[in-house]
């Protein structure tokens, strides 16, 4: 069995998968990265995933484009999103609470439309999936193009956005701007910048980058949306940019290695370990959990997270 | 005509929100929720006057309407003080979905060897099991807390999802499932361990007085007692408290531990109470609409009673409302949301004032 594992071709498999299925949750762990730094605690990423995996699936089906269905899970989850920022940013609402709202919201309002567009479950219409771009001279090498070379166009803009982030972030003044946001609001307060601009632009960039994670799920793996179809990738974002000390390099290693667990698991099963399915899956949490605890230190996290800033 | 003076508009925090500024605030966010969820409506191609009113009608048309209603709520009941037991004191337990299932499982874990014994053994024993099964489980989230710094919130979403696969392992093929059964679920449990209908004629279980005395126990607890003090305290001034010697892990593992064992009641009422046999169709959402009820009833005791109540009514209600107008059950689920995010935003609105102020040049 375990030589089965160890096979050159069946480990490129395992490492192409691995990169399948970070892919949603590398696209929304980024987005609440910048919303976190931000200081604003977003809990409601599952619920903006399981909307932008809906509406994309839905304009997919209508309109017969996936880019179309892409933008649409966007601009959804940039608009769930933005309904969170005017809640905890304006408002200065519990930012744990609200985004349980969000994430019933979420998973609510999906399942009720979804009922309401279709007779039933069964009868949703299945959409042509996103197909894998081949990088041209990259995707024949042996072993690596399998794996790094062959994926979906979606796959390739994650990974992309890994090194976007960290530039936003490190290299560019509003970057700065946006992390000081977290660490010391009053600082740019008082230099007349405003902190709530910069909060609901993050965190509405946390919800566009969930809806296109959430996509990603209808869009590239499932061909069809079914109730709570996120089973948790909006979760474990969240603990992953825990696990990542909120910088985009370790989360981008976080995100890897949860679904290098993930896809070793669905490799199991395909090759029949004699393990009840159900510990496999609950692997990802019961180590997310352990990741947490063993973690050395504590620090990383921007000094005002979860804190409304409240002027005056 | 000469320009307007340079302002712009400022939101600014009111320090003496009035309660009647409160109630005017929450009536004009909730009647927003309520357009809100007729458009919902109107989308599904209903009309909002004739499904709200099947609506009704289902929820309380006649005493069988009624009792369902109470049935539907009963749970909630339970979820809703665990929830609100935890958020009182700011712990954010939201782990009362899992709990539900730790409880279930406990209960039936301890119950199903003692088929045919008197229900004054089995009925104890079930009811035991379930809040010994939840606490264990909360208490498992709030030790990795005070333990390994495992935030409460993570560790609580974490531990729901695992507990699901434990049942369905439990379940599929697994030691509990009904013998020749195709579905995930155990066989039927003994008659002696099922709680006493007390209305006769309705299916209105013992479960619904059980749930009233646990509010009423946690409105002592929280009014009338010391660790009900700490429990308030903790959600106000943490600092304040622990300078008078109270740890806060130990207030922590605590709370954890009532708030799962009320929620692990849940799981034994809706199984020993309606459904009859353990699967996870039977215990499946009442911890995430706990915390709904919980945040509605303004996490009081008797306040969450009648949110439960309330949505109760909705799910019964909404059921009815299926069969007579064809609209989605699931609308329900969005109309959940829908009020709790604008219960929030009308609290957090009668706070603030929106103000024009001149504009510094």
């Amino acid at each position: 069995m375990l030589s089965d594992l160890l096979q050159m071709s069946v480990l490129a498999s395992i490492l192409a998968a691995t990169l399948r299925i970070a892919t949603p949750v590398l696209l929304a762990a980024l987005g609440e990265l910048v919303a976190e730094r931000s200081g604003v605690y977003n809990m409601g990423v599952e619920g903006t995933m399981l909307m932008g995996a809906f509406t994309a699936y839905l304009a997919a089906d209508g309109t017969g484009s996936l880019t179309l269905g892409l933008i649409a899970a966007m601009l959804t989850g940039a608009l769930m999103s933005l309904l969170f920022a005017i809640l905890v940013v304006t408002l200065g609402i519990e930012q744990i609470v609200t985004g349980l709202a969000i994430n019933l919201l979420g998973s609510g309002l999906s399942v009720f439309w979804l009922r309401a567009a279709f007779a039933s479950d069964a009868k949703s219409p299945t959409i042509a999936l996103f197909e894998p771009l081949d990088i041209p001279g990259l995707a024949g090498l042996p072993f690596v193009g399998p794996v790094l070379f062959q994926q979906k166009l979606v796959t390739y803009l994650a990974l992309l956005a890994v090194p976007a982030v960290w530039f936003f972030l490190y290299r560019t003044r509003q970057g700065l701007e946006l992390r000081c946001c977290g660490e010391n609001p009053k600082a740019l307060d008082v230099k007349g910048l405003s902190v709530a601009a910069r909060r609901y632009g993050a965190v509405v960039f946390g919800g566009a980058m969930a809806g296109a994670g959430g996509a990603f799920l209808t869009l590239a793996t499932s061909a069809r949306f079914v109730p709570e179809i996120t089973a948790g990738r909006g979760w474990l974002a969240i603990v992953i940019v825990i696990a990542g000390m909120w910088r985009p390099g370790p989360v981008l290693l976080a995100t890897l290695a949860f679904s290098f667990l993930d896809a070793l698991q669905l490799q199991m099963q395909g090759i029949g370990i004699r393990v009840p399915y159900q510990i496999l899956l609950a692997m990802p949490y019961a180590v997310a959990i352990l990741a947490l605890a063993l973690r050395r230190r504590q620090s990383g996290a921007p000094e005002q997270l979860g804190i409304p800033y409240i002027r005056g | 005509m000469t320009p307007a003076a340079p302002h712009r508009w400022r939101i600014e925090v009111v320090r003496d929100a009035t309660p009647r500024r409160r109630a005017l605030s929450l009536a004009a966010v909730m009647l927003l929720a309520l357009a809100l969820c007729g458009l919902l409506l109107r989308a599904a191609g209903a009309d909002p006057g004739t499904a709200l009113a099947a609506l009704v009608r289902g929820a309380f048309g006649s005493l069988n309407a009624a009792t369902e209603t109470l049935v539907r709520a009963t749970p909630l009941i339970f979820t809703g003080l665990a929830a609100a037991t935890a958020f009182r004191a700011r712990v954010w337990n939201i782990g009362a979905e899992g709990q539900v299932f730790a409880g279930a499982i406990c209960a039936y874990g301890l119950s199903h060897g003692l088929a045919g014994l008197s229900p004054l053994v089995q009925l104890p024993v079930v009811l035991a099991g379930a809040m010994i099964g939840g606490a264990a489980w909360a208490g498992l989230a709030g030790l990795l807390k005070t333990a390994c710094r495992v935030d409460e919130v993570i560790s609580t979403v974490m531990l729901n999802y695992i507990i699901v696969y434990v049942l369905s392992m439990l379940l599929l093929k697994g030691p509990w499932s009904e013998a020749g059964g195709f579905f995930e679920q155990t066989a039927k449990v003994d008659p002696g361990s099922v709680l006493p209908v007390i209305l006769p004629g309705t299916r209105l279980h013992l479960g619904f007085a059980l749930a009233l005395l646990a509010a009423l126990a946690m409105q002592v607890l929280l009014a009338r007692t010391p660790l009900g003090y700490e429990i308030r305290g903790a959600g106000s001034n943490l600092r304040a408290l622990s300078v008078q010697g109270a740890s806060a892990a130990r207030i922590l593992i605590l709370v954890m531990i009532l708030s799962g064992l009320l929620a692990g009641l849940a799981g034994a009422t809706e199984v020993y109470g309606v459904h009859g046999r353990l699967k996870a169709g039977a215990i499946t959402g009442f911890g995430y609409a706990g915390i709904v009820v919980a945040i509605l009833g303004g996490l009081r005791p008797w306040g969450v009673v009648g949110a439960a109540i309330f949505f109760g009514a909705l799910v019964n209600g909404g059921t009815y409302m299926q069969i007579k107008t064809g609209v989605p059950s699931a609308l329900i689920y969005a109309f959940e949301a829908i009020i709790l995010l604008a219960c929030l935003a009308g609290w957090a609105a009668a706070g603030l004032r929106i103000r024009k102020v001149a504009d510094a040049v």
